[in-house]
């Protein structure tokens, strides 16, 4: 099995300079497949199509955590209501600045093993999957691996049939 | 070229070596303010080239005093570097910092007045880097709980940090440097700068209430946020911190005695950092000294040997006379040149290898002034001690001038951009000149009363 058999396709991608608002409104109404709505991620697009950045539920964390707050064990000290209060501010910035810049993708030929083997050392969830022309097709989430293995290990053959 | 130079100041000849210790030394100092090549790497480079030279052979360079590494300052910044590493996961710093903002009674002036105490005091017994490290966070956690602009807060803790260092021989590595080279004890420091330094803190909360007092305004529902913190919360090792209170007490107490039990204050701090490590009990040391902040250290000793370098062939010397020809020999005139010249030499360079050249400096002053004296006799000659303490009130009172004055502020600036809220070169002289002026003018009226008048 190779990555592309197992990608959700591309449907929707973020723009460097959607704001942050945008780009949670586009994360969570995105299309995952035909029944889900609600992506855990997206990759980031310049106007050629070429791939600058992803950006994950993960990143849109980060935006409302302020820096401090890592530089020392402040957590007992937040109030209720800080995290709304910092979504408000952090609303407006870019995605470029939140995104992460160096995308870890995989060939859509790549042999599953390739990408678990992504996963497991980068400590990834959401591999892009780019397709011979440079441009990504796909996303391969960690639990549609797991499914995989877990067909695998059941005897399943590929399409689910005993 | 010395003719007419009595002979007890016959100083030196400009031959070879004078002229490339001296190139070395203004070359160093040249790419240090230039920050075009980490200060670090420069002095390290510097003193390599100082012995490849021969200006100092190795012995010189490591093992005398009057042209080596100053051990005594090296360990005793390593030390209390080691102590607090162990003390900071306690979580006493964080209890520190949320107990006085409830002492504000989230009241968002009576904080920023009460941090800057606060922020002095510490910065009297810690690094001022470190001081600030501790105290940012929480400062801007509290102005957005307070949602209040938080520039006032961050200014304030570099420049409250800048002056409750210049308090005790610990607080600042200028006075660490001159405490080593006048041969200087803890309680000289604290008899003769902390008193200014409390007067000066008085001027600073009143200047900083004129400035920011009537801006800072919040409403009662917010101030409930910090009234509802928990600062119990903050402390993760009560043990710990038991521990690490005992060895701080003892080092303290340490210091105190110094002096009179005749040990160098690196010793008393070397033994409480070796202290804590046992008490800690931790397997792996190795990370508590790998957060030594080995780039300053090295700096330290790069900057050493490259001044041992220009110390020997004279090059201090000759400049200790112009600066006697200058102020032809009146002490009140020279303390206040120095003073003065320490504060906006110190606004603009580092003010670490700026004392590291005025102490053989001031040194070789003496030496001219009183050629008969020697060793302690010579340091403190009771007309040399107010030089003293102006070369530290200047050199430690003007890093608040400007933005790179001090470390304590770039580490401010640093953190406040990457926290996004940025203050610009400009921004920073806007409060820290007028402030370092007043201040220094304090400090002025301080040394000219109670040593040219008082005399006490």
């Amino acid at each position: 099995m190779k990555a592309k058999d197992l990608m959700i396709p591309l449907h929707e991608y973020l723009k460097p300079d959607n704001t942050l608002k945008e780009a949670a409104n586009i994360l969570r109404t995105a299309k995952r497949d035909e029944e889900k709505i609600g992506v855990k991620g997206l990759p980031v697009l310049d106007e050629n199509g070429k791939m600058v950045g992803f950006l994950s539920i993960g990143d849109i964390l980060k935006a409302v955590f302020p820096a401090y707050m890592s530089l020392m064990n402040l957590g007992d000290f937040a109030w209720d209501g800080m995290v709304e209060g910092m979504a408000k501010k952090a609303g407006n910035k870019r995605v470029s600045e939140m995104m992460t810049k160096k995308v870890i993708s995989v060939p859509e030929d790549a042999p599953l093993m390739e990408c678990v083997d992504h996963m497991i050392k980068n400590n990834i969830k959401k591999l892009p999957v780019i397709s011979n022309d440079g441009r990504v097709a796909g996303i391969l989430y960690e639990s549609d691996v797991f499914f995989a293995i877990a067909k695998a290990m059941l005897g399943e053959n590929p399409e689910g049939e005993k | 070229m010395t003719q007419g130079v009595p002979a007890a100041i016959q100083p030196f000849v400009m031959d070879t070596a004078f002229w490339t210790a001296t190139t070395i030394f203004l070359l160093a100092y040249a790419v240090i303010v230039s920050e075009r090549i980490h200060k670090t790497t420069v002095a390290v480079f510097g003193a390599g080239l100082i012995l490849i030279f021969k200006i100092l052979d190795q012995r010189e360079a490591f093992h005398v005093e009057e042209f080596g590494v100053d051990w005594n300052v090296i360990f005793l910044l390593i030390s209390m570097m080691v102590i607090i590493n162990l003390m900071r996961p306690t979580g006493i710093f964080e209890y520190i910092a949320i107990k006085s903002a409830k002492w504000g009674k989230g009241d968002p002036f009576r904080i920023l007045a009460i941090f800057a105490v606060v922020t002095a005091v510490i910065s009297a017994f810690l690094d001022n880097v470190t001081t600030v490290l501790l105290i940012i966070p929480v400062t801007i956690l509290i102005a957005d709980a307070l949602e209040v602009d938080a520039l006032p807060y961050l200014i304030s803790c570099a420049l409250a940090s800048n002056i409750g260092g210049t308090a005790t021989l610990i607080g600042d590595p200028p006075n660490i440097m001159i405490a080593s080279k006048a041969q200087l004890n803890f309680m000289d420091f604290i008899y003769h700068l902390t008193p200014v330094i409390i007067i000066t803190m008085v001027f600073y909360v009143f200047a900083i209430k004129l400035i920011w007092g009537k801006k800072l305004k919040t409403r009662e529902e917010l101030k409930q946020r910090i009234m509802s913190m928990d600062e119990n919360e903050a402390i993760k090792d009560p043990v710990m911190l038991k521990k690490s209170i005992i060895v701080l007490g003892i080092v303290l107490t340490g210091f105190v005695l110094h002096g009179a039990l005749h040990f160098q204050p690196a010793t008393i701090a070397l033994f409480g950092a070796g202290l804590l490590l046992l008490l800690s009990k931790t397997h792996e040391p190795h990370h508590i000294l790998a957060e030594v902040e080995w780039p300053t250290i090295f700096f330290f000793m790069g900057l050493f040997i490259i001044i041992g370098g220009v110390v020997k062939v004279g090059l201090i010397k000759w400049m200790s006379i112009k600066v006697l020809e200058i102020t032809q020999g009146n002490l009140f005139a020279t303390s206040m040149v120095v003073m003065w010249f320490s504060a906006f030499a110190s606004a603009f360079i580092d003010n670490i290898p700026y004392v590291a050249t005025m102490n053989p400096l001031i040194i070789d002053m003496a030496k001219q002034m009183w050629p008969d004296l020697s060793g302690i006799q010579l340091l403190h000659h009771v007309n040399l001690m107010p030089l003293w303490w102006s070369l530290a009130l200047g050199a430690c009172l003007g890093g608040n001038g400007t933005a790179i004055g001090a470390s304590a502020n770039v580490i401010v600036v640093g953190m406040s951009e990457k926290l996004g809220k940025r203050i610009s070169f400009g921004k920073f002289m806007l409060y820290g000149m007028p402030m370092m002026i007043m201040t220094v003018v304090i400090s002025t009226v301080y040394v000219w009363l109670r040593y040219y008048v008082l005399k006490i």
